[in-house]
């Protein structure tokens, strides 16, 4: 539990011109201990390779769900019935697999990794282990009623629908469990704190830190709901549940979990994507401010899921929407960093004009293309999400097709093609391994980018004929969906899937390919964490550090405030809602 | 979503500094901002135009056996749900009672009077259900044990498709009934 014996302070290499406009990439601390370093790497490589495997089995179940929408019901086919029950059994998995488990376990070892490489510190590697085991616990435990059709209740699981309380317990102890890495990451930070007095946290630590503990007050609402509300009533120890407290503690988390599943893609963005494309960080002083307002303000806005309930004031609701609103700045300013990193990049290759230095990046390189299409996915996401998130709007989409069309390109695509470029210097950085084809990757990563376009194209535009999310709408008794002017969309939705299916074949064949091949490399030097260079730095002295640095350092006390704000845009809806709590029993309609 | 560049192209090796970036920082910080305050307003401005269906929240209710807009979802006898349908009541003003259950609407028929205001109470007996009116922005959810109350005009007559739009089971899909708009004998 002390700093590492190699820990050195990065310093400037003596080739630096004398008055720079910018700053040499960061270095992480040498670790001497090479034991230490291959069970890091370890560890982490489980993390993610066992996210990768609940995405394959959960990306699976999506061309089922794609020709569903297109208006093809698969799900009377004798062999697939043997396997899964129904739609919604299907719908359950794809949705608990690829958003909770996938997302997480990935996260967990990815920014576990980061931070620990990036202050050169030591952590406790039975704990991490430890960690690592309850959460795969956690999950194996959920996987059984879930299979089973015992937990047939989607990712959202609003009780009074009745799943196993297994279900619950596993899906309790995973989700639990990464509150054990907060617990590890914010440990380490605090003793790099107390080791290195009057230093600035670097970059990568520094997101890595304020996401886990924007986390961390994320999470609660969704721990309190499972633990204390779902548990009981599913083991018969209290007679019923309010179906209102337990879906707006679920939305406390439930949207904030958003920004856990797409900050780590930023940090991607911000501290990797310059290095791949040839650029540099624009200001790491911004970046900072970035990190802060989501760890200020992601949580205080799950209101706006609920527009559609009722006994819960307008004026809560709006005051939600204001900090949803508000949330979209700090997405804004990432656009404007990146988009410039990426700019500085292709001029210094020689690129021109306003817009034609673009062909000038390296589309051909997976590791780019992957984190930039998702960049650009979320873009158009993010526009989408303004519109969810307005009251005025959300009745005209809330509960249709638009809705899962918004989230396969932002956590469907921004994240998870970003994870999938990751995965291309992580693996092999991590094992020594190589990428077996670029250019196969490459095709992985565009078609994935494509078929998500179509699929959201598909699915926003049914969505605006009144086609409800998540609902078997190829096997209906009525002829509503039958009788639509929505033959195109169906297509396009229908062909999105048979996109995503190639690509995820041609991916994941990269990926296990690269994982059964034989260690070629040493990953250090070989493919080396791809630390970028900066153009505003934010030194690495507090004394004489800029007035944004000063303020952003202090992530403990912004963590403080944040709990703070949330417990104030959520205590009096929630005090209200339980002291007119009405308890109904529970249901299995599946 | 690219930078604002001088004129005239920079020499090769003068890279984008320090200077340049921070003044595009705080233009595009204050446009983000703008920005979001706009979306704010837009959306207060639409409360008052009377297009946005809010939903009369929290103890908006006067209805027999409903407290606090909450009731007892095992026991509708002692509320208007137990005969669900319009209301013409004595003040003029028209009520519908509508209630949610695996896998229909009830009545499975809700007739309303085109071009008067109706406020509409939706329970449910089970579990979640959605009540979506096609090609309205009527979306709400029914939750046992709980009220949802709005009022809306349906200006045009015609037979408008209910759909359930919140998962309730293996059924799920075939939840779906109908709005009769008629037209009101003089």
């Amino acid at each position: 539990m002390t700093t590492s014996p190699g820990f050195s302070p990065p310093s400037r290499s003596p080739q630096t011109p004398p008055a720079p406009s910018f700053h040499p990439p960061h270095q992480a601390p040498v670790i001497a201990d090479a034991a230490y370093l291959a069970g890091l790497k370890k560890v982490t490589q489980y993390y993610v390779v066992t996210a990768f495997l609940a995405l394959l089995i959960g990306t699976l179940m999506g061309p089922l769900q794609a020709l569903n929408y297109g208006g093809i019901n698969v799900y009377d086919n004798p062999i697939l019935k043997a396997l899964i029950k129904s739609y919604y059994q299907g719908l359950s998995l794809h949705g608990v697999l690829n958003a909770l488990v996938f997302t997480q376990f990935f996260i967990s070892g990815f920014l576990l990794y980061l931070p620990a490489r990036d202050l050169g510190m030591k952590i406790n590697m039975k704990f991490a282990w430890f960690t690592y085991f309850l959460m795969t616990a956690g999950l194996l435990t959920a996987a059984v009623p879930l299979l089973m059709n015992d937990a047939t209740l989607l990712y959202t699981f609003y009780p009074p629908m009745e799943g196993s309380p297994v279900f619950y317990i596993g899906a309790a102890v995973m989700v639990g469990s990464s509150l054990l890495v907060v617990g590890q990451v914010v440990g380490m930070w605090l003793r790099w704190k107390r080791a290195n007095p009057g230093r600035v946290t670097p970059l990568v630590a520094f997101m890595s830190v304020a996401t886990w503990m924007m986390w961390a007050v994320a999470s609660l609402g969704l721990v309190i709901e499972v633990v204390f509300l779902l548990i009981p009533w599913s083991l018969g120890w209290v007679a019923g549940v309010d179906p209102l407290i337990s879906k707006t503690l679920f939305w406390w988390t439930g949207h904030a979990i958003v920004y856990f599943w797409v900050l780590p893609a930023y940090i991607a963005w911000y501290a990797f994507l310059p290095n791949h494309a040839g650029g540099r960080i624009v200001s790491e002083p911004l970046v900072r401010l970035t990190f802060v307002m989501f760890l200020l303000n992601s949580t205080p806005v799950g209101l706006h899921h609920q527009y559609a309930d009722p006994n819960i004031s307008a004026t809560w609701k709006t005051m939600h929407m204001f900090l949803t609103f508000l949330i979209a700045i700090p997405s804004l300013l990432t656009a404007f960093s990146v988009a410039a990193s990426l700019e500085d990049a292709a001029r210094a290759r020689g690129g021109k004009g306003l817009f034609g230095w673009m062909t000038k990046l390296p589309w051909n390189k997976p590791t780019f293309s992957a984190p930039v299409l998702a960049m650009i996915s979320f873009i158009l996401g993010g526009a989408g999400g303004v519109v969810n998130a307005s009251s005025a709007f959300a009745p005209v989409i809330h509960n249709t097709a638009w809705i899962p069309g918004h989230f396969h390109i932002t956590v469907g695509t921004a994240t998870t093609l970003t994870f999938m470029g990751l995965s291309f210097w992580l693996i092999p950085h991590l094992t020594g391994k190589r990428l077996p084809s670029v250019k196969l990757a490459s095709a992985a990563v565009w078609t994935w980018f494509v078929g998500m376009m179509v699929f959201a194209l598909g699915m926003h535009w049914q969505g605006l004929y009144g086609v409800p999310r998540r609902a078997l709408v190829s096997a209906t008794a009525q002829n509503v969906y039958r009788d639509m002017p929505i033959e195109i969309p169906r297509m396009l939705t229908a062909i999105s899937g048979m996109i995503l299916l190639v690509s995820a074949v041609m991916y994941f064949y990269v990926l296990f390919r690269m994982l059964l091949s034989r260690r070629v490399d040493d990953g250090e030097v070989a493919t080396p964490i791809p630390y970028s260079e900066v153009i505003s730095s934010a030194g690495q002295k507090m004394a004489g550090a800029s007035a944004l640095v000063r303020f952003t350092e202090p992530l403990l006390a912004l963590w403080g405030v944040a709990l703070l704000l949330v417990l104030l845009m959520y205590g009096p809806v929630l005090a209200r809602l339980f002291a007119n709590a009405e308890l109904v029993p529970g249901w299995r309609l599946y | 979503m690219s930078a604002p560049r001088p004129a005239s192209p920079r020499p090769a090796g003068q890279r984008l500094d320090h200077h340049t970036l921070e003044k595009y920082e705080n233009i595009w910080f204050g446009i983000a901002t703008v920005l979001a305050i706009f979306l704010f307003v837009t959306v207060l401005a639409s409360f008052f135009s009377g297009t946005y269906p809010s939903l009369n929240g929290e103890s908006g209710h006067h209805i027999t056996g409903v407290k606090n807009g909450r009731l007892n979802p095992k026991n509708f006898a002692a509320t208007p749900f137990a005969t669900p349908g319009l209301r013409h009541n004595a003040d003029g003003s028209y009520e519908a009672f509508v209630v949610a259950q695996a896998f229909q609407f009830q009545p499975a028929v809700l007739k309303v009077p085109a071009g008067q205001p109706v406020t509409i109470h939706v329970t449910s007996a089970d579990v979640l259900h959605g009540y979506y009116v096609e090609g309205t922005n009527i979306n709400a959810t029914a939750i046992p044990g709980q009220v949802t109350s709005f009022t809306t005009t349906f200006r045009r007559p015609g037979t408008l498709n209910l759909i359930c739009n919140e998962y309730c089971g293996t059924g799920h899909h075939n939840m779906i009934n109908s709005v009769k708009v008629e037209v009101q004998e003089p």
